[in-house]
């Protein structure tokens, strides 16, 4: 085990850089980070348009909830990959394919997040919003949302989690994030998956062992500071 | 200042409000009592439109609240408005709170808006708490709070529902005196309240409801006297012994 760190370990970390593309482990930080950088406004819209008052946003934000919610991310992967670039008649790098898939998949999870945090604030917040004069608008985004976000950053974190779990699926496109390069790795060195597909296992284990780890002390955190919060279960 | 005709209002087929018709005139103090589940909440929200209503005209300062020129928003502006629970923002401070009314709505700078709000605060004697978040401070002040921000944008009206009632004892009288300052300076108030003694020493009128309907609307020497309502003495004997 250890002379396969020794001999791939710079390989499991970056991939081919600096020779070649950036991968391993850093390439599934960075999809994981990047996806749920841009998941999280998309997220924000779909709360929004589920919790609104307006029912056409309502019916699409919950239509596209829903069907997203009753396919598998595999295959929006293969959406993404296979048929997204005969539909807009150019191809697409494939992280950038990935990326997509999961910010559509992840848009879905995460924004019902959000939406419970809005839904989990006491009522008599918008109402005392209301009563000073304040509309939509500056409701929202003053009073509702930096409370409703604030009480499921434990949620957020526990996506990032589950993205960086299924960012390995990229290494069915040839994406080579960390498990893509552990493929390789064996298909050179055939005689030790158990070692190699352990070490994989190790890697993933430690990054979102921790992260679960951070998201419990985050809940305990911001279940002291404040009253009127939402705890709001793990989905996806 | 605000009178209601003929107004009433249901929850689907239950009837909350019958056909109330009364008038709060200008710089006078209403105190609202009745048992619990008579409509006193409902008939205070509707003034500001928290509550639509089925018939019958509300007017304010002389303009029907249902009136197409009448923007709900610029009407709330000028009615302030306290809840049982405070509500304050938790995640603003104290400051940013009584403030967040000339930011979002009159379109101050923080600098700007400091130290009208600072005032603010010094009259509801918490000054010093203006960094504190609302976590980190007492009911009371909380309430005190809360009523700093429903005046912050100078209303007409200062509506207050069940202002005291969150409250641990020790603190009620904090925010009863204040309330009875603001009454002293002439603002125009409807405050439903179960604290007899601020009512009698107070209102100038007290309403009382029973079942959605007005029953008994009468100045407080009447109020408390062998004359008023049947339903009212039976009222203020069931507190007196609450207490
Ligand atoms: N949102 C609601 N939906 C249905 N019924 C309600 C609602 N709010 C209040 N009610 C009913 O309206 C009546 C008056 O309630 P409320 O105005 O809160 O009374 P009070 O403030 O005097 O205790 C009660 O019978 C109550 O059950
Ligand atoms: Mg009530």
């Amino acid at each position: 085990m250890l002379e396969i760190i020794r001999e791939y370990g710079l390989m499991l970390l970056v991939g081919e850089y600096p020779h070649g593309k950036l991968g391993g482990l850093a390439l599934t930080l960075i999809i994981s980070i990047v996806s749920l950088a841009v998941t999280f406004p998309c997220a924000v819209l779909i709360a929004l348009a589920r919790t609104g008052p307006l029912r056409t946003p309502k019916a699409i934000a919950s239509g596209f909830v829903h069907s997203v919610r009753a396919v598998p991310l595999l295959m929006l992967i293969f959406w993404a990959y296979f048929a997204l670039p005969i539909v807009i008649g150019f191809p697409i790098d494939a992280t950038y394919t990935l990326i997509l898939a999961i910010v559509v998949y992840q848009a879905a999870y995460l924004g019902e997040i959000i939406a419970a945090g809005i839904e989990g604030l006491p009522k008599g917040q918008s109402e005392a919003a209301k009563a000073l004069g304040l509309g939509y608008v500056p409701t929202t985004f003053r009073v509702i949302l930096p409370q409703a976000i604030f009480n499921v950053i434990p949620g957020i974190v526990n996506q990032l989690t589950t993205i960086i779990k299924e960012s390995s699926l990229g290494s069915i496109i040839a994406v080579s994030e960390l498990s893509y390069v552990m493929l390789q790795v064996n298909s050179n060195e055939v005689t030790k998956p158990l070692q190699i597909f352990g070490i994989l296992a190790a890697t993933y284990f430690i990054l979102c062992f921790a992260l679960s780890q951070a998201t419990n002390w985050l809940e305990r955190r911001i279940a002291n500071r404040r009253t009127g919060r939402v705890v709001v279960e793990a989905v996806a | 200042m605000i009178e209601f005709q003929g107004v009433s209002k249901w929850y689907g087929t239950l009837k909350v409000l019958k056909d109330i018709s009364a008038t709060v005139d200008k710089g006078t103090t209403i105190v609202l009592c009745g048992p619990s589940g008579s409509g006193k909440s409902t008939l205070v929200r509707t003034v500001n439109r928290l509550e639509p209503i089925q018939e019958g005209t509300i007017t304010v300062a002389g303009a029907d609240i249902y009136a197409k020129s009448v923007n709900v928003n610029t009407l709330r502006m000028g009615i302030g408005f306290v809840f049982q629970q405070f509500n304050l923002f938790p995640h603003l401070t104290v400051i940013d709170n009584v403030m967040l009314p000339l930011r979002r709505l009159h379109h101050q700078s923080r600098k700007e808006a400091l130290p009208t709000a600072l005032l603010m605060l010094e009259r509801v004697g918490l000054a010093d708490k203006a960094h504190a978040l609302p976590a980190d401070i007492s009911g009371g002040q909380s309430q005190r709070v809360a009523i700093a921000r429903s005046l912050i944008l100078n209303p007409e009206v200062l509506i207050l529902d069940e202002p005291t009632s969150a409250l641990d004892p020790e603190m009620v009288s904090e925010v009863l005196k204040l309330l009875r300052q603001l009454s002293g300076e002439g603002m125009t108030m409807m405050c439903v309240t179960h604290e007899m003694g601020f009512a009698r020493e107070v209102a100038d009128r007290i309403w009382f409801l029973k079942n959605g309907e007005l029953t008994f609307d009468a100045k407080p020497l009447v109020f408390f006297s062998p004359e008023a309502h049947p339903d009212v003495r039976g009222f203020l004997s069931a507190i007196q012994k609450n207490h």
